[in-house]
């Protein structure tokens, strides 16, 4: 049985039907790579299945366990979602704000003990934060901020992380920081789900790629199989093509249509 | 700093009990509270007109604070306070409505205050959790606003056409407390105890909600529900406040910023405690001030304060980052 497991899924916003069906499934150690065109629903899909956002139909299950069924510390301890980029509150130190995600195993007003202490430490420490954690949230440069939003996530203790485009405002060096990141923990048995736009980096670190359009998962699979110049030209209406070569990614597209 | 705050509260607390029209020397003050007899007219002013007082300038100070912190950060705006959710303007007409309309029912004020304070919220809370987008902080704010335009129209719309009547309804609207004894707070401690209690518990979800719905949700809090929380916790702090001591919005507003500039951090575990011990010291300091500057003349501390606060406020505002 896999963590995850979505059969399904639809949601409507305002009447709008933004997912129809999406299926989708996550097993320990795996880094699942969400792609699709904008507005295809992939940020939609991510929060529906995280019990951030309500489905209006279809059946999610984490671990065997309803997500309807979830509240509370139990849904905190299933999976830890990353948004695209938090708020930063004034005067909040990096060690303040992991220790905000570690409350999320707490009862209300129970106190932190030495494990849970032990357990921020941890959680900066697999982030690569340690070395910044004294420094308040609003002094950090973009990329240090994604790692610490990916260490609070991890002081969840859950074993699924899900990062929203967690790249996409990013310049290169702290993207492909950020991806190794994600790529390490997913190698050290973390499952990682990824939303991302970023099609050269989704190749180069998913063991599988799933892409959505049109508010449906229309292909899952490993990278090379799945995206294909066929479907590069018939879902994102580009004339591209994909190139992997020693760990190497690389994305060959027509800028300009040859005249 | 909470070290500092609760010096700062004692030294309040005692000059509170000790000065006035009558100075009472601070060694029968101790023995007056702990029951060690004593008869004498001193004994007498601090067991039955300035502990009483005392007690309600701490509750209502800490009310106000708390009320201020908790909306701030449910809301995540600077300028949230008991005005913004329609208690003010709600408790505020429901004591002139009974004070003009009524006058011979003086005493219904607190509870009117209290029940009309608890209506405006509740109104902005029904308008703010309908339709599209329910619960987000602009729908909460826009609603708060209009309610209290509502309130305050009504209010002044009152005072208009009863003029002579007007001048009974102005100790109320400036704001300010009396030595009417433990009658006050015997109506209203289940409303300071419940919205204390519920801040309490709301002080880790706020820590989460302040770094964004996504986070608090990922946390396994529902951040609609914080906010319903701290609007709930605010309404009831802020109407029994304004119950006893009329309208002492500044406050709420105040020490919130106050304690975060000078505590250097926005963590709700330091910012709802200190802004207690804060608005409490404020305002038994403040009205120990109000009552002995000009004795046996007592000054509204609730302008008094604003004057000697906006000017503190501002020198620290320049200061903060």
């Amino acid at each position: 049985m896999g963590l995850l497991e979505a059969r399904g899924v639809e949601v409507t916003i305002d009447g709008a039907e933004i997912l129809r069906g999406a299926d989708l499934d996550l097993a320990a150690g795996e880094l699942v790579a969400i792609v699709g065109p904008n507005g295809a629903g992939k940020s939609t899909l991510v929060r529906a299945v995280s019990g951030l956002r309500r489905p209006s139909a279809g059946a999610v299950h984490w671990s065997g366990r309803e997500l309807r069924r979830m509240r509370g510390r139990e849904l905190a301890r299933a999976r830890a979602f990353v948004p695209q980029r938090m708020p930063v509150p004034a005067g909040v130190s990096v060690r303040e704000a992991v220790t905000i995600g570690r409350s999320a195993l707490l009862r209300p007003l129970g106190r932190m003990t030495r494990a849970d202490r032990a357990g921020v430490d941890g959680a900066l420490a697999r982030a690569g934060v340690t070395g910044f954690a004294e420094r308040a949230l609003a002094t950090l440069s973009g990329g240090e901020l994604q790692r610490v939003q990916i260490a609070i996530g991890l002081a969840q203790e859950a074993p699924v992380l899900i990062a929203d485009e967690p790249t996409s405002q990013l310049d290169l060096g702290a993207a492909v920081d950020v991806a190794g990141l994600l790529r390490e923990l997913a190698d050290d048995g973390l499952a990682v789900l990824l939303v991302v736009h970023d099609l050269a980096l989704a190749a180069a670190v998913a063991d599988r790629v799933v892409v959505v359009h049109a508010g449906r998962t229309e292909a899952a699979g490993h990278p090379a199989e799945v995206l294909t110049p066929e479907r590069l030209g018939r879902i994102w209406h580009a004339d591209a093509r994909l190139t992997a070569e020693g760990g190497r990614t690389a994305l060959h597209v027509a800028w300009v249509a040859s005249r | 700093m909470i070290a500092a705050l609760v010096v700062a509260l004692l030294v309040a607390t005692g000059a509170s009990l000790a000065l006035g029209a009558v100075k009472v020397p601070i060694g029968e003050v101790l023995d007056t509270i702990l029951g060690r007899g004593g008869s004498g007219p001193n004994h007498q002013i601090v067991a039955a007109l300035r502990l009483p007082r005392t007690v309600e300038a701490l509750a209502v100070g800490a009310a106000l604070g708390v009320a201020g912190a908790v909306l701030q950060g449910a809301l995540a705006n600077p300028l949230a306070s008991p005005d913004v959710i329609g208690v003010t303007g709600g408790a505020g007409f429901g004591a002139i409505l009974i004070l003009i309309a009524f006058p011979a029912s003086v005493a219904l004020v607190p509870v009117a205050a209290l029940c009309f304070g608890l209506l405006a919220a509740a109104l902005v809370f029904g308008f703010a959790w309908s339709g599209r987008n329910r619960g987000s902080t602009g729908k909460i704010v826009l609603a708060g606003i209009a309610m209290l335009s509502l309130f305050t129209a009504a209010t002044t719309g009152l005072l208009a056409s009863f003029p002579e009547r007007a001048p009974s309804a102005l100790f109320f609207i400036a704001g300010g407390l009396t030595n009417a004894g433990w009658e006050g707070l015997e109506t209203t401690w289940p409303y300071f105890a419940a919205g204390g209690l519920l801040a309490a518990f709301l002080i880790r979800p706020l820590d989460r909600l302040a770094l964004g719905d996504d986070v608090a949700a990922s946390l396994g809090s529902r951040p609609q529900l914080i906010r319903l929380g701290a609007g709930v916790s605010a309404a009831l702090l802020a109407a029994a406040a304004a119950a006893i001591a009329g309208l002492l919005g500044f406050l709420g507003l105040v020490v919130p910023h106050v304690v975060r500039m000078a505590g250097g951090t926005s963590s709700q575990a330091f910012v709802v405690p200190a802004s207690a011990l804060g608005g409490a010291a404020l305002l038994a300091g403040a009205d120990t001030l109000a009552r002995t500057v000009r004795a046996p003349l007592e000054l509204p501390v609730g302008p008094f304060m604003v004057l000697l606060g906006v000017p503190v406020f501002l020198w620290l505002l320049r200061k903060a980052v």
